[in-house]
């Protein structure tokens, strides 16, 4: 058995950091909804706090994705497209490496939205349910994406075409 | 009176300033998301020099991205248009179904 390294753990590390803080943030943005939907002044304090931990954690999700994206992803891309689902990459990580902005400006905006007090201001608490039902479906949409990306992978190594290249 | 509120906002149908300025910032930086998104495929030069800049094309997007959203948000807060908030949310759905369905298209036939 081959022990692993730092070397060896970072990237797999940074992938999961990415998408578990992604999905930390999707529930946070849940949380977010729930409150605006019951807005009352005791919860208030709760809401702004889950507000922040989904800028937190989507920008965690950033910077992590980022990380594995830029230093780990192109051994995989090369990979997805030798294999039967080029697909994995040609739309759907081109469409979550981009969507995924959308998704950190409103995250990044949540907070913002919820200083007002959403249990006496009625526009504030549309506008709170609207940013953050917007940011748990992007979320979802994203890690969906994710799923059939990483299937591509793994469908692309059982692939002969990219057996051969790649033992 | 909050002074983060308008004058007119304190009858609790208006969302404060901050929130409708970076709500229109929101908004804006996502259909410029869309294409830059696009622009930089289609014209490789521009993937090239955004790529220059940090060392990675998706890096100068999501700063890019971020700058703007943070910028126009400051910026916006000083005009009084920006308090014009009936609509963002439905403004803001209309700007994130078109991100999803422009980089659906973009990505899917091009």
């Amino acid at each position: 058995m081959i022990a692993p390294t730092p070397e060896t753990l970072i990237g797999p590390l940074s992938l999961f950091v990415h998408a578990g803080s992604g999905v930390l943030s999707i529930l946070a943005a849940l949380w977010v909804f729930k409150g605006a939907l019951n807005a009352r002044r005791e919860n208030a304090e709760r809401t702004r706090t889950a507000a922040w931990a989904v800028a937190i954690f989507m920008a965690v999700a950033w910077i992590c994705g980022g990380y594995w994206y830029v230093h780990f992803y192109p051994a995989d891309k090369g990979m997805i497209l030798k294999g039967p689902w080029p697909f994995a990459h040609t739309l759907f990580m081109e469409i979550k490496e981009h969507l995924f902005f959308v998704s950190l400006i409103l995250a990044f905006y949540l907070p913002i939205v919820v200083r007002a007090k959403l249990y006496e201001n009625a526009a504030a608490r549309k506008l709170a349910l609207c940013v953050s039902l917007l940011i748990v479906l992007s979320g979802l949409a994203i890690e969906g994406a994710g799923a059939v990306i990483s299937y591509g992978v793994r469908v692309a190594y059982i692939h002969p075409q990219a057996k051969i290249t790649h033992p | 009176m909050n002074t983060d509120t308008l004058t007119h906002t304190d009858t609790s149908s208006q969302v404060s300033r901050a929130s409708a300025a970076f709500g229109w910032a929101a908004a804006i930086t996502i259909l410029f998301n869309l294409v830059l998104a696009s622009a930089k495929d289609y014209y490789p030069p521009l993937n090239k020099a955004m790529a220059a800049l940090t060392g990675h094309h998706w890096i100068t997007h999501g700063l890019a991205d971020v700058v703007l959203f943070f910028g126009l948000g400051l910026l916006l807060q000083r005009t009084p248009w920006a308090a014009k908030t009936a609509h963002l949310p439905a403004i803001l759905v209309a700007c994130v179904l078109a991100a999803a369905v422009g980089l659906l298209g973009w990505f899917w036939f091009f």
